[in-house]
């Protein structure tokens, strides 16, 4: 008992220390990596280029962040109102397929779904954003499903009680009781697009996955090398930022 | 009378005979899916995008008819939703399901040109998307019905028997089968390194994941730093992780030859395998660890009661009754991994993976599918698979 109370009080004390650890050292990677030139001179000493130059390291970590965010931005918007919506009155006749779909869709492999998006809607950008949208919608759905209905049905009647209206009742009891579950499920889903993204250099979209494929192509692991060490250090700056972000909206709600 | 009979309760003014929304909003997207994307395409060669066709010229005005009477059927029936109608609704999905193969017959009958074998029939967006909208209803049905899984499950293998037939034996200028046909061989070789590969990975997990939970359990100090790392390694992107351990592994297979005579190499499936159990051990680790967690210390204490040793509490009582949410470890693992050894084919695994970045190379879509379906098919099968095995030992018996 005593180990896990220390292990919550640590946890509270975490502040941005880590992610900003994590985006230092991105930042440090994507503009410092073309001054790098000796480190991976020594690993790939037959090479005619070890700096992967077919564009700057920014603008694919630009590119990344835009393809992840706009998904991001469209699968929270659409993913909580879906689960806003039938967890209501009205829309509760699609709850248990909603329900079903969001925990069936979590066995398709990202992969797949991306392989299968580029068919229909073709090469490039557009279809990743898709791919990923679609792929991304479901933790989403499915953690504000849970995080609705976990809601205690007592404190939803005392607030009516209260006289609240029902959108008073979303808006001031549920969505905040349940945002440690959202949030939860925001962070699995853009984790996934993060990596998934990285594939979509196989499908010609020119991101932090485009030097890896382009690496293991021409057998040159310099750039293999400098491609995932910046997807790493990304996914690890944007998942330690929402780890304090949880971790400061679970102590909000426990005080309170 | 207490406060909550005094609340309004919205919930009595709805009618049972209510028309049931959810079949019929799908019945009528079907409806528009049908008639306005296309259904088939044409295509005089693997690589050249081929014409469209939509319904009615796929399978003429009659086909375009029958389809379109079946799904009103689904629709009218779903206004008055009693328990007959549902089955009639059920057998009207199964029978549209049963007649999908045929109506890609008659369509190849119809558009293809007999002078030219190098032809192929591409299935469109719209039969696609009338597959899926298909299998949702199913899915709504087999919740209103009350279907158990082993009559869903027969009831999907009928079906998937008289596709697999008709695709076998009619359905020879279908693009996929055409792709198909020209790599059968090396297609089962990849579905069985795929299957190999994912088998090694779940396996070597399990055995290390027990190991390290039960190590977990004995010393607290290690779970923090176990779970730290485990969860550090799991945020890492795929393609990362992999890129990350080729370049290690391939300067040890040059400077150790004893290394490189085990089979360690840079490139295939050594680096693979390692991320593959990297990334399986949380799941594993996470769900052995809760799961042996959560067994009652009541019950085991009536074991101790009873006499039992503690190999015996272990191996009779605690082990048993952990094993369903262990299971689950392994299923969430196992579907984890199928899809991570897709991507590993980019480092030369090998696995149906291949089939996927070759077929996005050479722009030939028919390859992609035949990466991808079969990948998210093995998905599905393991993970209902793993469910029912799941279910099926959660103690208490099975429901």
């Amino acid at each position: 008992m005593r180990n896990n109370k220390s292990v919550e009080q640590h946890l509270t004390r975490r502040g941005w220390a880590l992610p900003l650890v994590w985006g230092a050292l991105l930042l440090v990677g994507v503009l410092g990596m073309p001054y790098m030139e000796g480190v991976f001179r020594w690993m790939e000493a037959d090479a005619r280029q070890v700096i992967y130059n077919r564009a700057e390291f920014y603008t694919l970590l630009a590119r990344h962040l835009l393809v992840v965010g706009v998904a991001a931005l469209v699968t929270i918007s659409v993913g909580v109102l879906a689960g806003i919506a039938v967890t209501r009155q009205r829309g509760r006749d699609f709850l248990p397929l909603v329900g079903q779909l969001a925990s069936l869709g979590q066995t398709f492999p990202p992969v797949a779904v991306l392989a299968l998006a580029v068919p229909v809607l073709g090469f490039g950008t557009l279809p990743i954003i898709v791919a990923l949208m679609l792929y991304g919608l479901l933790p989403i759905v499915r953690n504000t499903l849970v995080g609705l209905q976990d809601v205690n049905a007592d404190i939803k009647q005392a607030a009516l009680a209260m006289g609240m209206t029902p959108w008073q009742i979303l808006r001031r009891v549920e969505l905040p009781l349940a945002a440690p579950v959202i949030l939860a499920g925001v962070r699995t889903s853009v984790t996934i697009n993060i990596a998934t993204a990285a594939l979509g250099a196989t499908v010609g979209a020119s991101n932090l996955g485009d030097p890896i494929i382009a690496g293991i192509v021409n057998g040159n692991m310099a750039y293999v090398l400098q491609g995932a060490l910046l997807i790493a250090l990304l996914a690890l700056t944007v998942d330690s930022a929402f780890d304090v972000y949880q971790q400061r909206l679970r102590t909000r709600l426990s005080a309170s | 009378m207490s406060l909550i009979d005094a609340l309004p309760t919205p919930k009595l003014s709805r009618q049972a005979w209510q028309p049931n929304v959810v079949v019929l909003s799908l019945g009528v997207v079907m409806l528009g899916i049908v008639w306005l994307f296309s259904t088939v395409h044409v295509a005089p060669n693997r690589i050249v995008p081929g014409t469209s066709y939509s319904l009615w010229q796929a399978i003429g005005w009659p086909g375009a008819l029958l389809v379109t009477l079946l799904i009103s059927a689904m629709c009218f029936l779903a206004l008055v939703p009693t328990r007959t109608n549902y089955r009639a609704i059920l057998v009207l999905v199964l029978v549209v399901l049963l007649l999908m193969p045929f109506g890609l017959m008659v369509a190849g009958h119809w558009l293809m040109d007999p002078d030219h074998p190098q032809a192929r029939l591409g299935i469109g967006p719209a039969y696609w998307a009338l597959l899926f909208i298909l299998l949702l209803c199913l899915v709504e049905l087999r919740l209103k019905l009350g279907v158990n899984r082993l009559t869903t499950t027969l009831l999907l293998s009928a079906v998937g028997i008289v596709w697999w037939l008709c695709a076998t034996w009619w359905l020879e200028n279908l693009a996929l089968i055409q792709e198909f046909r020209a790599r059968d061989q090396q297609f089962w070789r990849a579905v069985w390194q795929h299957i190999r590969l994912v088998s090694i990975a779940v396996g070597v997990s399990i055995v290390l994941g027990l190991i390290l939970a039960m190590l977990m359990r004995r010393y607290a100090k290690l779970q923090k730093a176990a779970f730290a790392t485990l969860n550090f390694l799991q945020t890492i992107p795929s393609l990362a992780l992999f890129g990350l351990l080729l370049a290690p592994l391939a300067w040890l297979a040059a400077n150790v030859p004893f290394l490189a005579q085990a089979g360690v190499s840079g490139i295939g499936t050594t680096p693979a395998l390692i991320a593959l159990i990297g990334y399986s051990l949380l799941p594993i680790v996470r769900n052995t660890y809760i799961a042996l967690d959560e067994v009652s210390i009541e019950t085991l204490d009536a074991a101790k009661a009873m006499g039992m040793r503690s190999y015996q509490r272990f191996w009779q009582v605690r082990f048993p009754l952990a094993l369903p949410v262990l299971l689950e470890g392994v299923r969430i693992t196992a579907v984890q991994a199928i899809g991570l050894t897709a991507v590993a084919a980019l480092i030369g695994a090998g696995g149906l993976g291949t089939f996927i970045f070759q077929g996005l190379g050479q722009a030939a879509m028919d390859m992609v599918l035949l990466g991808a379906l079969p990948i998210l098919l093995l998905a599905l099968l393991v993970d209902s698979g793993l469910g029912a095995l799941a279910e099926a030992l959660r103690p208490g018996g099975r429901s």
